[in-house]
């Protein structure tokens, strides 16, 4: 299951870009420059109608005073609280569906029988976008905190199970020789051999699911009227109030940004013995 | 894993644990599991969740669904989410290829992108519902615009690296040959970061799929998500049902289809090595 | 007799790859297996092993037959690359051994320097297996299968993939291991020249049995004198005599 897929070659987060020469940080910084002074150019110049595309100036004063940093005696705003709310969700289901994907994946990928007889079942529900679910999860369950946090654990669990139960099957049958020869035990097996030689395949699905557990936590949010930034965005929008919708759409990007650069510094130092 | 002998008649096959099966069984099996569950599901639908608002046996659902595509609404529904992929896709993606090839032969100016690329790239698409709502209103162009979003920067990232993952080798044949910069192009670079882009547009076609169903059981009154949706909050658990069944099986005959085709590119002009 | 073979018979594809071969090997003994490719010898091995059953007769290890792999058997890989675990240590490798076998982790790092000393690579303790040279790996492999503590020892062509300098030093280490600890060994290779300077009885196989030629076509013992010499050994008239004897075996039939 997945609200969006990012495969291919590892991609690595600004912060920690390698070999960056002075001159380049510099293009780079000023092409960000340009693109904010191209924002600006275009919201004053009404270029877009302001209802649609606020000024950068008042983009951050939303953000200032949503997340209480705003001149004193307005009143601090909700966002800081959203964006807890989104991070929370997110993280938690992350959390779990790592657990439950590592878990059964382990289960499902050690066995090659049950490979053979599950694998077409999961490579069916590959496909599938999580927040598919979400009306069926509000049937059973109404709609809660608790619904959101199961689908969003549900959802991003498939990426993790199907890159476990992959890596599994691809440990070179040379290991398995070698755990057979030295009369490893099955668990001894999947933890001292397959999990580790899985681990950057289970590493990407992790990736993904990160991404899939925020879209379904926003998602979510949104359908459920659950307090959080997706929710925020929604209201925001409908109330017209752009400034504070590009606010909260900042913060979702930040939230993005943070995570997948936290993710990619934990798989470094895990996978430090690829690069030795 | 299935050890087969070479040479060996296909008529008994050896399974992984070293039960012998014969084909008819091997190509049985992957359904089995998945009937196991419909079977558990219509006994549970027909005994203890009779009645029940949420879950519905799979025979109703089929019924259900058989109604829809009676009706039309199936394949109305179908048209519109495949349509808004599709032209989401083209936009998003097609924008991607072109601004990421540029990247991807201007080497100074990806670096000077990096930055800005991975500040926007991480936005989930979903959060730009409210602005397309606000923007489009609810209808085709607010979802297209989603999807192109969402399909903008895979395309962009892996157009890039196709064509910098193009066999240096080449590179200096062309420079051998005396071709102009425009000719190495579209002789030689261009068609050696087929296969990868090729990659690329399948995943690209999944992420569409995916956003727009997303987006139509977000916000958008449009489609199979939103008809998923509307089952949903009528209490007909049955057609909702339906229309989950039938996304999943859109989505694997699309990612089967383009699967397909990859493999005729690759037949073509080689794989992705 | 430490390990019998008793007409055992390997059929792979359809087609018979080894035709019935009987031996045995005696504990403390340095067997070398020579032969073509497709002679079936890295599958002889395999069998004996464990890995495999073979398609008729027999394999017995202390007159029980061999059905699974044990401990006491410990096998060196050809493509060591593959067969030691690159996200641990030397040290981490070689202690996988130990893991296995449920030593106790007090006794563990003991254990570890001292096999890491006998293959002369305690200096090399905490590196990754990608930082060290094909010759290392190898030494590594053969360290871990050394902690297994086993009685046998079998090897498919491990210094194949090694150039000629290193093998040299390997095959002399090995040797002198073998002599230190009286380890059994079974040694598989297509060099005529390792299999004659390391073995004891060297056991040539020929490619393609047929009804009259069967897959053992010659069993020689080796009684050069030992510790053998690259460059005496190579040049006695012994070893000249026995190399032109079974230089017709590998392919040249």
């Amino acid at each position: 299951m997945k609200g969006r897929r990012m495969q291919g070659p590892s991609r690595r987060p600004a912060l920690s870009a390698r070999g960056a020469a002075p001159s380049d940080l510099l293009a780079s910084v000023a092409m960000l420059a340009g693109l904010v002074a191209l924002w600006w150019a275009a919201s004053h110049g009404e270029w877009v109608s302001r209802v649609f595309l606020p000024t950068p100036e008042l983009t951050l004063g939303s953000l200032r005073h949503g997340l209480g940093l705003g001149a004193a005696g307005e009143g601090a705003g909700d966002l800081a609280g959203y964006s807890l709310a989104t991070l929370g969700r997110m993280v938690a289901g992350w959390v779990l569906a790592a657990v439950l994907g590592i878990g059964l994946g382990a289960a499902i990928g050690a066995s090659a029988s049950l490979r053979a007889w599950l694998g077409p079942t999961l490579e069916f529900i590959r496909p599938l976008p999580a927040s598919a679910v979400i009306p069926l999860a509000i049937s059973v369950f109404g709609l809660s905190s608790g619904m959101v946090l199961a689908v969003v654990a549900f959802g991003a669990m498939w990426p993790v199970l199907l890159a476990t139960v992959q890596g599994l099957a691809s440990v070179h049958p040379r290991l398995r020789e070698v755990g057979a020869a030295l009369q490893l035990s099955r668990l001894g097996f999947i933890v001292k051999i397959g999990l580790p030689a899985a681990l950057p395949d289970i590493l990407a699905g992790m990736r993904l699911a990160l991404t899939v557990s925020l879209i379904v936590s926003v998602v979510g949010e949104m359908i459920a009227s659950q307090p959080g930034l997706g929710q925020a965005i929604l209201l925001a929008a409908r109330a017209f109030r752009a400034s504070d919708l590009f606010a909260g759409i900042a913060l979702l990007g930040a939230i993005g940004f943070a995570s997948n650069a936290a993710l990619a510094l934990a798989e470094r130092r895990l996978l430090g013995w690829q690069r030795p | 894993m299935a050890s087969r002998a070479a040479g060996q008649s296909p008529s008994r096959l050896r399974g992984p644990s070293g039960r012998i099966w014969p084909l008819w069984g091997r190509r049985l099996r992957p359904w089995l599991v998945p009937l196991l569950l419909v079977a558990l599901l219509e006994a549970h639908a027909r005994t203890l969740g009779r009645g029940s608002d949420a879950l519905a046996a799979p025979s109703a659902a089929l019924w259900a669904g058989w109604q829809l595509l009676r009706s039309g609404e199936l394949l109305a529904a179908t048209a519109f989410t495949l349509g808004s992929a599709a032209a989401g896709l083209a936009l998003g993606a097609g924008c991607g290829a072109v601004a990421g090839l540029a990247l991807g032969l201007m080497p100074r100016l990806s670096r000077a992108s990096f930055l800005s690329i991975e500040m926007f790239r991480p936005l989930p698409s979903v959060a730009l519902v409210p602005l397309a709502m606000l923007v489009f209103g609810f209808g085709l162009r607010m979802e297209m615009s989603v999807v192109a979003f969402a399909t903008f920067w895979p395309m962009l990232v892996l157009a890039q690296a196709a064509v910098r993952q193009v066999e240096p080798g080449l590179i200096e044949v062309a420079r051998a040959l005396g071709l102009t910069p425009a000719a190495r192009l579209t002789q030689i670079v261009l068609p050696a970061s087929v296969p990868r882009l090729f990659v690329a547009l399948r995943l690209c076609v999944a992420i569409a799929l995916v956003v727009a169903v997303t987006v139509e059981i977000a916000a958008n009154p449009h489609g199979v998500g939103y008809a998923m949706s509307l089952a949903q909050q009528s209490l007909d658990p049955a057609s909702m049902l339906a229309w989950l069944a039938w996304i999943g099986v859109v989505g694997v005959a699309v990612n089967g289809a383009m699967l397909a085709l990859q493999r005729r590119v690759e037949r073509r002009m080689g794989g992705a090595a | 007799m430490l390990l019998e073979f008793d007409q055992v018979a390997i059929h792979l594809g359809g087609r018979e790859i080894l035709s019935p071969t009987s031996f045995g090997v005696r504990a403390g003994e340095f067997v070398c297996v020579i032969g073509p490719s497709g002679c079936g010898k890295t599958t002889l091995l395999r069998a004996a092993s464990g890995f495999m059953p073979p398609t008729h007769g027999q394999v017995r290890r202390h007159g029980r037959p061999v059905q699974q792999p044990s401990r006491e058997v410990a096998f060196v890989f050809q493509d060591y690359g593959r067969a030691l675990l690159p996200w641990r240590t030397v040290a981490s490798n070689v202690s996988l051994a130990l893991e296995a076998a449920r030593v106790p982790p007090a006794e563990r790092p003991a254990r570890i320097d001292r096999v890491l000393a006998t293959v002369g690579l305690t200096a090399h303790a905490g590196k990754f297996p990608a930082q060290l040279s094909g010759g290392m790996q190898q030494r590594v492999q053969i360290a871990r299968c050394l902690a297994q503590e086993p009685e046998l020892l079998m090897m498919d062509e491990p210094f194949g993939a090694l150039d000629a300098m290193t093998r040299e030093g390997l095959q002399d280490e090995l040797a002198r291991l073998q002599r230190e600890q009286g380890l059994t060994v079974m040694f598989v290779t297509h060099d005529l020249e390792e299999a004659l300077y390391l073995g004891d009885r060297v056991i040539a196989l020929r490619a393609h049995p047929a009804p009259g030629r069967p897959s053992l076509a010659a069993m020689v013992e080796v009684p050069l004198p030992r510790p053998r010499d690259q460059l005496a050994t190579k040049e006695s008239p012994e070893f000249l005599r026995l190399r032109r004897e079974l230089y017709r075996f590998l392919g040249h039939d």
